[in-house]
């Protein structure tokens, strides 16, 4: 019963539809308004209100929750990208440091360092057995006039952008044992570390670049 | 009838607003359906921009894990002239007008270029100049920080070798293009270089791209890490003494080789002069490159201990086998062979003849074993064929076919002449000695690490026997004789090791003779009890010292170094007794 409730108010708009052109006679309102009652209780019918409140109420969360979840990711890919550009000024910043401390450590300004400071090289091998207190080879010191070692640096280096002051080493009085005065904030360590080299992001992110290249 | 005009009116503006609505319908199929593949195109072509995404070339490595070549970023500082002129920079916070001379005057000196040359660049019509090349982080960063809106930055890939000339002549470097030119980085080019990415991205009219645009069309695949078996630290004490030794001798170069005798791994190839491979042009072109893989020439009597072992090994001689050696042995066809010094004839055993390095004895004891036999032996030791390194332009060195020798060549390449061998292969031949008589090919490159830390190990030439344990045992016997009483070779000792090793000092051919000049070697091994390294000195074309005094200064500095950082401990056991004389 309920499918022919529903199937019926379909019939009578086609024919009218049809019909529109060819006729001049107004169709009678209470012929029209007996169909649209017909049309609207069994639309009712299929659809009570509260679902279509709800299905409304959802469209429009959903809607809502697409808006606030599209302004979001939006916000987030700049977010990104402004993340890039500072990751691309900490990349630069970070080559400066790393290479400052490439030059520190390298063979060559530690060989001049160590030189400036007076030391000579003793390549003569002794090494002390703890275990049985016993001194393995012979303890010579080493001497400026020793035919081996060469403590002044001959190897050229083109990537040394700073170098040690070891100017002030030395001036004040030592009351306690402290790491060399270097002219950088902290003293490099040339074995404690594997972070080696400059790990820089290749990121032209936030460089303007030549517009015409 | 009002009616029915009224209607036909209807008919006539529901026609005219059907066919309006019908040729909008039809644009729209046009533009949306079937044009819509090239108007897609010509919208992406005027927004859609594409960006190499570059590969970031990959690290060389010593066997410590510290960085001998990587990667840095540079930037191109380029300015747009048109626009050029006076500024207005935010200076510590204050607002400062720079002239356009004064701009130019600041970029000058942050640049180091003339000022001259910067203002007659900032000068014209153009849009596109280029001011300097590849500036570094530094410099870029303080251009930056000026926020001069006509200077623009191109950013590069640029080597950065932090230690310099430590290695420099093995890592080699690259062009200014990126491009593998020598050395290990083209050597390894296939492991180091990346392939480049591709992404594109949406751009607006300024430009600038929109950054929600961006898709990656083509993954970025970076370069992999070369891990050398070199030690940094040694290579560089051993190139002090190769720079000093060329300052003492005047030589050519000098070059000093240490080698693990149990793996073959080379821990030092240094020499001098060297290349400094951030700026390889401030070096003439023949020492950019490695002689010590490159660079053949006839050894000399550092190459005696070849034949001396395989008199050994094939029972003709053994060290207390007796000779008398004078100073010049007429041969059976009439020419001479002769020592290097003249003196009365001596009574030696074959560890005499080496302890005196004397070719008139060797060419008697060693000359015992036919030529094919020694032939055969000495392409077991290494020699005619390349390393095994296979170093990028490696020499083979020179061994003809026995059957091509000449009654002469037949007894000189005993004492080094007649045969040509690169330092690498000279070394070889004492790592097979020091390693119980098995010859392993010497490894410079340890393998490439991908960015996932997985080592692809490089491929090594099988070991070779090449003369018994026992031989090997006694050659090293003999070659502590030379040492303990050698006229030169007591200047290679080292107080409290064992060392055994030898004395070369060779003629240099030039044109169809020999030069006046030499190539002196010293070739030695410690501790002797149980050889660990190999350390091989060469000095090519020595003026100051013309024998081999000129290399075991080198040697003794290169060794103590090596058992230094090895900590390897001083002997606690003597030398064997073998005569030297009778």
């Amino acid at each position: 019963m309920s499918v022919l409730r529903q199937t019926q108010p379909i019939r009578p708009i086609a024919p009218r539809r049809h019909l529109r052109p060819v006729t001049t006679k107004v169709q009678p309102v209470a012929s029209r308004a007996r169909t649209t009652r017909v049309e609207a209780s069994s639309f009712r019918s299929a659809l009570p209100a509260h679902i279509l409140k709800k299905l409304v109420i959802g469209f429009a969360a959903v809607g809502i929750l697409s808006l606030i979840v599209n302004a979001l990711c939006d916000t987030a890919v700049y977010r990104i990208s402004s993340l890039k550009i500072e990751t691309a000024a900490l990349a630069t910043k970070t080559q400066i440091i790393g290479q400052q401390v490439d030059s520190l450590r390298s063979p060559q300004n530690l060989s001049n360092s160590a030189k400036s400071l007076g030391m000579i090289v003793n390549s003569n091998p002794v090494f002390l057995n703890v275990r049985e207190a016993k001194v393995l080879g012979s303890a010579i010191p080493a001497s400026v006039t020793a035919t081996s070692g060469v403590s002044t640096n001959l190897i050229a280096n083109a990537a040394m952008t700073v170098r040690s002051d070891m100017s002030n080493f030395g001036k004040k009085t030592v009351s306690s044992i402290d790491a060399p005065s270097l002219n950088a904030k902290t003293v490099p360590s040339v074995k404690t570390t594997n972070l080696e080299g400059s790990k820089v992001a290749l990121n032209s992110v936030g460089i303007p670049a030549t517009p015409t290249n | 009838m009002h009616s029915s005009q009224t209607d036909k009116r209807y008919v006539v503006f529901t026609s005219i607003v059907l066919a309006i609505l019908a040729i909008f319908i039809y644009r729209l199929v046009w533009v949306q359906v079937i044009d819509a593949a090239q108007i897609n195109q010509i919208s992406k072509d005027a927004r859609q921009a594409t960006r190499t995404i570059d590969a970031i070339r990959g690290n060389i490595i010593d066997n410590d894990g510290h960085i001998l070549a990587t990667t840095v970023l540079s930037w191109d500082v380029n300015i747009d002239p048109k626009n050029a002129g006076p500024v207005v920079l935010k200076i510590a916070g204050q607002k400062v007008a720079f002239s356009k001379e004064e701009i130019g005057q600041k970029l000058a000196d942050l640049l180091r270029v003339p000022k001259e040359e910067i203002l007659a660049k900032m000068t014209g019509t153009s849009r596109y100049a280029n001011l300097k090349k590849s500036v570094g982080a530094s410099t870029f960063s303080k251009l930056k920080e000026l926020n001069i809106p006509w200077v623009y930055f191109d950013l590069q890939q640029k080597r950065h070798y932090a230690d310099g000339a430590v290695a420099g002549n093995l890592i080699g470097f690259v062009g200014s293009d990126g491009s593998a030119l020598e050395g290990i980085e083209r050597m390894m080019n296939s492991c180091l270089a990346g392939t480049d990415g591709k992404e594109t991205y949406i751009q607006g009219a300024d430009l600038i791209r929109i950054p929600s645009s961006v898709k990656v069309i083509q993954q970025v695949r970076h370069g992999s890490d070369v891990v050398l078996s070199i030690n940094s630290d040694l290579q560089y004490a051993a190139q002090q003494e190769m720079a000093a030794t060329v300052r003492r001798l005047k030589a050519d170069w000098a070059s000093a080789i240490v080698i693990e005798a149990a793996t073959g791994r080379i821990l030092a190839a240094a020499e001098a002069p060297s290349v400094d491979p951030n700026r390889p042009s401030a070096v003439a072109a023949q020492n950019r490159s490695s002689r010590i893989f490159r660079s053949s020439f006839e050894p000399g009597s550092i190459l005696k201990p070849v034949a001396a072992a395989t008199a050994v090994d094939t029972g003709k001689a053994t060290p207390v086998t007796q000779v008398v050696a004078p100073d010049k042995l007429r041969m059976p066809w009439g020419q001479y062979i002769n020592d290097s010094e003249f003196h009365a004839p001596m009574k030696l055993t074959l560890a005499g003849v080496l302890v005196q390095s004397s070719n008139t004895g060797l060419v008697q004891l060693g000359g015992k074993v036919d030529s094919e036999t020694r032939y055969e032996y000495m392409k077991k030791f290494g020699m005619g064929v390349r390393s095994g390194v296979n170093f990028d332009g490696e020499a083979s060195g020179l061994l003809t076919n026995y059957k091509k020798w000449d009654k002469m060549t037949d007894q000189t390449v005993m004492f080094g002449q007649g045969v040509s061998l690169t330092p690498i292969q000279t070394a070889g031949i004492y790592q097979a000695i020091a390693n119980k008589g098995v010859r392993l090919s010497p490894v410079l490159v340890e393998g490439c690490v991908d960015k996932s830390g997985n080592m692809t190990k490089t491929a090594v030439d099988a070991p070779v026997r090449v003369i018994s344990e026992k031989t090997a045992s006694t050659t090293i016997d003999m070659l502590e004789k030379v040492v303990e009483q050698g006229p030169i070779g007591r200047t290679a000792r080292i107080q409290g090791y064992r060392v055994g090793g030898k004395t070369g000092t060779a003629q240099i051919a030039e044109g169809s003779g020999y030069g006046r000049l030499h190539a002196v070697s010293f070739v030695g091994l410690a501790p002797a009890e149980n050889p660990k390294f190999i350390v091989a000195v060469t000095a090519f074309k020595s003026r100051t010292v013309s024998n081999s005094l000129g290399a075991t200064p080198g040697f003794v500095a290169v060794m103590k170094q090596v058992l230094k950082t090895y900590a390897v401990q001083p002997s606690t056991t003597k030398s064997k007794k073998i005569p030297t004389g009778w």
